[in-house]
């Protein structure tokens, strides 16, 4: 589904440059769970925000279902986005002047969805979520791992193909951590393609493969079963 | 979709109160500021309008050269509207309407009805085709034969309300001091703004053979304002020629035959009704009339204050911008396009602006009366919108609804959808990660923006500033006589009064408190004549156009008009058969004369050549200080006199004035006594530069508030952003005074910038205003100075009343908070 050659992503910030990836290239098959690992600093989220076509490499080739896509513009990109691709952010990311529905039926509304069918659905995925009860709060009146529920059930609504989660437990104690993280597992045995940038070892067991990342190379790659 | 961008919007604008409370507060004064001025513009438009073929009406004005002196005068001579429809198959009708004194708001005239006497303005003269060129409509009597037989009378239906009551007007008989007339007509009062001003009209046919002989044989006798319906196929510059050049033969004819020789030429031109009211070029015209420059000069203050209102919106939404990037770096990844997020932005600016403007009319309906006071004029808010204009005035305020909400939301959206949606979604300290390319732009924005509302608060302050002291230079300006504690009667036109006029005067002078009385027919401030005169015996020496003051011998003792070569006129000198002139400075020059006292001269309207010269006095202004003092010739005439100057103790006025009032009321009975102060008479000379002062103070006063509370908000963002900085100054030692410094230094840079842009272009149309004045202040730089000051002391102001909180934190609050 994903495969990479050779990525390269520098920051400028004034005289200083930064390399943040340096010939990175990986694959991640269909229905794959990978956790990307390693120490702060070392490209990680880089690598997801290029891999989630929200930020650009400066070098290296990206193939997504067989597509070169580090090519195509603004435009095509979030049109491939929308489609495919569902976050999970560490700090949930919620817009705080939606209600939770209004969360979770945002990527429908920028799908061009109609009425009937966004109602159906969100409702599908708050029944599957367990949130009903709060589906008309506001993202500030619900807990930690409350809000990071809701951004999972904003990132699967599309029923997207690929879920890019960055530090989903991050913020969350580890009941709820463990929570979330068994919603992923599902959605992963239900077909889904995750790709998971963590810290959490015990996040990390719930992949099938890990990918650490050091200085912004792929030092290691390694089937989880092995850890 | 769209009501979804709305939901999100009020909810948005909800959280955010204070800066929608900012935002919508400075939109509702530039928007009512806007409101009041389209409609005082439009007010000004709609002159001369009703008629029917408006644009078919012309009025026809006279441009005379006479002896070196070129002259451009509202009026024409009387025998013009007669000969231009005889002779000229395109005028379809034509009109005569006599000229009154527009100066004169006490100018009134006595009607009596069975015994009862009132006072009526502006009576005028004129013939029946008045009310055919314009359609004023008639409730009582037929406007085509109204002004036909002699000694008819039309009058206003205010006029008939007063006289009548509720009774019928028409056939009544009303009696002037002269004639007795017959009530032929009453038309409207003031069916729309116009320049014609009178309240009853005497049919022409009414004046004697002999006198409607004498001016219609007189080219040179202009005292009627011509007006003219052509076909609308004419063309306008070429019958001008045509009727020049026939006019010029019979001028020629005329000269002929009176023998008179003059040097010089007469041109009459026309201009459309519809324009009459924009042109303050011509004398003897109506002082109402409006110089378009200041229309457009408060046309662009409005577009300059809504702007101001608008940057506001810009500048704080583009500040909050930072804060929202989460939002919108959200709303990208989830597959919002540019265009979507544009939409959002558009559609909050939507919702406030329209808050604002629904308040701005209720804010204009309320102020209306104020704003009336203000201007003197009638305008009404819920009038216009229902009026045939209604349609149009609404469109524009969709219009410009659409268009602030468009403008002041695309700014913000288009700045905040180009941010990279990776970096500020990074992490919790967002706004730290922004501070590459897009920061700058947005703060590069912002700072301009700023300057531009420096620019026009700064140009305003400073225009205000040179307008208050070129009016207080004014005030303060020696006229060259004393109008102070002088009151000026209105005598009545009357026989009866002229009989006793000199018994009543001499009555006057013993009145307690009463200094000094004159019994004159003309008075600075009021409108004079001119005639030709000349230097020596005969009139084929050299004529010259001089203005005429006709006065009794207490004249220029009671103005106080010092004397600077000669002597004053005197008692001996009334009954003389001589007549006697004193002139002013600027006419001995215009002259030429070495020694004027005891010169012969002669005014060539007077038959009889024994006049003099006994004295020169120093100029004083006779008009409005717009122009320089002209030259001016006094002749002692004391005869039927228009007014009656009294000067007065100043410290017993009110017992004098009482006094005044009991010796008019022995001598005029049946008439009241209308009378004006010299001093307020004079100061109405500036009343239109008076109510430009005062807009401008006005107008400056918003602009200043509206920018300020732009910069209070936008202040409150960046001091919000800087709290971390200003938290960690205070913990390494920095005074509270430094950090304001510091946080107000950038204004004052801006504030700088934008004072040089100001200086230059209020320095170039300020002088062109000074330059009207024939006395003026200069623009020196203290003006400059001062308005930049005043700026940087209101940006200082907002900025530690905005810090004031922050600085009074406990710096550890704010570090953990970050």
């Amino acid at each position: 589904m994903i495969v990479t050659k050779g990525l390269k992503k520098i920051f400028n910030s004034g005289d200083v440059e930064t390399i943040a990836l340096r010939n990175v290239s990986i694959e991640v098959e269909q229905g794959d769970f990978v956790a990307v690992m390693g120490p702060s600093g070392c490209g990680k989220t880089t690598l997801l925000n290029i891999l989630g076509l929200i930020d650009n490499a400066n070098a290296g080739e990206y193939y997504f279902k067989g597509q070169e896509v580090s090519t195509l513009n603004d435009k095509e990109k979030a049109i491939l986005r929308k489609k495919n691709i569902g976050f999970v952010f560490q700090n949930f990311n919620l817009i705080d002047e939606l209600t939770v529905r209004e969360n979770i039926e945002l990527p429908l509304i920028y799908l061009g969805w109609k009425k009937k069918d966004r109602i159906k659905r969100v409702n599908e995925v708050i029944e599957r979520m367990e949130i009903s009860h709060r589906k008309d709060l506001f993202p500030v009146q619900l807990s930690g791992g409350q809000q990071q529920r809701v951004a999972v059930a904003r990132a699967v609504v599309a029923k997207p193909s690929l879920i890019l989660a960055d530090e989903p437990t991050g913020n969350l104690d580890s009941m709820h951590g463990e929570e979330v993280m068994n919603l992923l597992n599902e959605l992963n045995k239900e077909g889904t393609t995750i790709v998971m940038v963590t810290h959490s070892r015990r996040d990390a067991s719930y992949s099938r493969r890990i990918i650490h990342l050091f200085d912004g190379q792929v030092i290691n790659e390694n089937l989880n079963k092995f850890i | 979709m769209l009501s979804n961008y709305f939901k999100i919007g009020f909810r948005i604008l909800n959280r955010q109160r204070s800066y929608t409370v900012l935002n919508i507060l400075g939109l509702t004064i530039g928007i009512a500021v806007f409101v009041f001025i389209y409609l005082y513009v439009q007010s000004e438009f709609r002159y001369d309008r009703i008629w029917t073929d408006s644009e078919n009406i012309y009025r026809v004005w006279t441009e005379y050269k006479l002896e070196g002196k070129i002259e451009k005068v509202a009026i024409s001579p009387f025998r013009l509207a007669g000969e231009l429809r005889e002779n000229f198959p395109e005028v379809k009708e034509s009109t005569k309407l006599f000229f009154t004194d527009p100066s004169d708001v006490n100018d009134m005239s006595s009607i009596t009805y069975q015994d009862e006497v009132y006072e009526v303005q502006n009576i005028t003269l004129s013939d029946s085709g008045l009310f055919r060129i314009f359609d004023f409509n008639f409730t009582e009597g037929d406007p085509r034969s109204a002004l036909t037989p002699p000694n008819s009378i039309v009058i206003s239906t205010t006029v008939a309300k007063q006289i009548f009551g509720n009774k019928k007007a028409l056939g009544q008989k009303l009696k002037s001091t002269r004639r007795e007339y017959t009530v032929t007509g009453v038309f409207e009062a003031n069916p729309c703004p116009t320049h014609l001003n009178f309240d009853a009209v005497v049919s022409e046919s009414s004046l004697s053979p002999e006198s409607l002989q004498h001016m219609k044989n007189d080219w040179f006798r202009l005292g009627v304002y011509t007006y003219v319906k052509l076909d609308d196929t004419v063309n306008i510059e070429s019958f001008q020629e045509r009727i020049n050049s026939y006019i010029l033969k019979e001028i020629k004819a005329f000269i002929d035959s009176a023998n008179i020789n003059v040097d010089g030429y007469m041109i009459y031109s026309v201009e459309p009704v519809r324009h009459v009211h924009f042109n303050t070029t011509l004398a003897y015209d109506s002082p109402s009339n409006t110089n378009p420059a200041y229309l457009i000069i408060f046309s662009i203050i409005a577009g300059f204050i809504l702007l101001t209102a608008s940057i506001n919106y810009i500048n704080l939404a583009v500040a909050r911008s930072l804060k929202r990037a989460k939002e919108v770096g959200m709303r990208k990844v989830l597959g919002a396009f540019r265009r979507q997020l544009v939409l959002q932005y558009v559609s909050e600016a939507f919702i406030v602006v329209l808050i604002a403007f629904i308040l701005a009319l209720a804010l204009v309906e309320f102020l209306m009366p104020w704003f009336n006071t203000l201007v003197g004029k009638n305008l009404t808010l819920v009038g216009t919108l229902f009026s045939n204009k209604g349609i149009g005035f609404g469109l524009l305020l969709i219009l410009m609804m659409a268009i602030l909400a468009v403008v002041s939301g695309m700014f913000p959206a288009f700045i905040l959808s180009g941010f990279n949606p990776a970096n500020v979604l990074k992490g919790n300290n967002f706004m730290a990660t922004i501070r590459g390319k897009q920061r700058i732009t947005a703060g590069g924005i912002r700072k301009i923006l700023v300057v531009i509302q420096y620019v026009v608060s700064i140009g305003m302050i400073i225009a205000t500033l040179i307008i208050f002291f070129q009016m207080r230079f004014l005030k303060n300006q020696d006229l060259g006589f004393d109008a102070g504690n002088v009151i000026v009667i209105n005598t009545p036109d009357d026989t009866a009064y002229f009989k006793n006029a000199a018994s009543f005067i001499e009555t006057l002078q013993s009145v307690q408190g009463v200094e000094g009385v004159s019994s004159t027919s003309n008075v600075p401030g009021y409108t004079y004549g001119k005639a030709l005169f000349y230097v020596g015996d005969s009139s084929k020496n050299s004529l010259k156009t001089l203005g005429i003051f006709v006065v009794d011998t207490n004249f220029f003792s009671v103005l106080k008009i010092p004397l600077v070569e000669g002597k004053y006129f005197n008692r001996e000198m009334e009954n003389d058969t001589t007549h006697y002139y004193i002139l002013n400075e600027a006419a001995v020059e215009a002259l030429n004369l070495k020694h004027p006292v005891g010169r012969s001269f002669n005014a060539s309207f007077l038959s009889k050549s024994s006049g003099k010269i006994i004295g020169v006095v120093r100029n004083f202004s006779y008009s409005s200080l717009h122009s320089t003092v002209e030259p001016l010739a006094v002749l002692l005439y004391p005869g039927e006199s228009r007014y009656v100057l009294v000067r007065m103790d100043e410290y017993r006025k009110d017992e004098t004035m009482a006094g005044i009032q009991k010796v008019w009321s022995k001598y005029n009975t049946g008439h009241f006594m209308h009378y004006t102060f010299l001093e307020n008479k004079i100061r109405s000379l500036y009343a239109a530069d008076r109510k430009m002062l005062s807009l401008f103070i006005y107008f400056t006063l918003f602009v200043m508030f509206i920018s300020s509370l732009g910069l209070y908000g936008l202040s409150s963002l960046l001091i919000e952003q800087r709290t971390k900085e200003i938290a960690i100054r205070k913990v390494l030692g920095g005074s509270d005074k430094r950090i304001i410094l510091l946080l107000v230094k950038d204004y004052f840079r801006l504030v700088l910038i934008a004072g040089l842009v100001a200086s230059p272009v209020v320095y170039y149309l300020m002088n062109k205003w000074l330059n009207t004045f024939s006395v003026h202040i200069f623009i020196n730089g203290w003006y400059f100075v001062a308005g930049i000051l005043a700026m940087m002391a209101l940006a200082l102001l907002t900025v530690v009343i905005r810090s004031y909180h922050v600085l009074r934190q406990d710096p550890a609050l704010a570090l953990k908070y970050e």
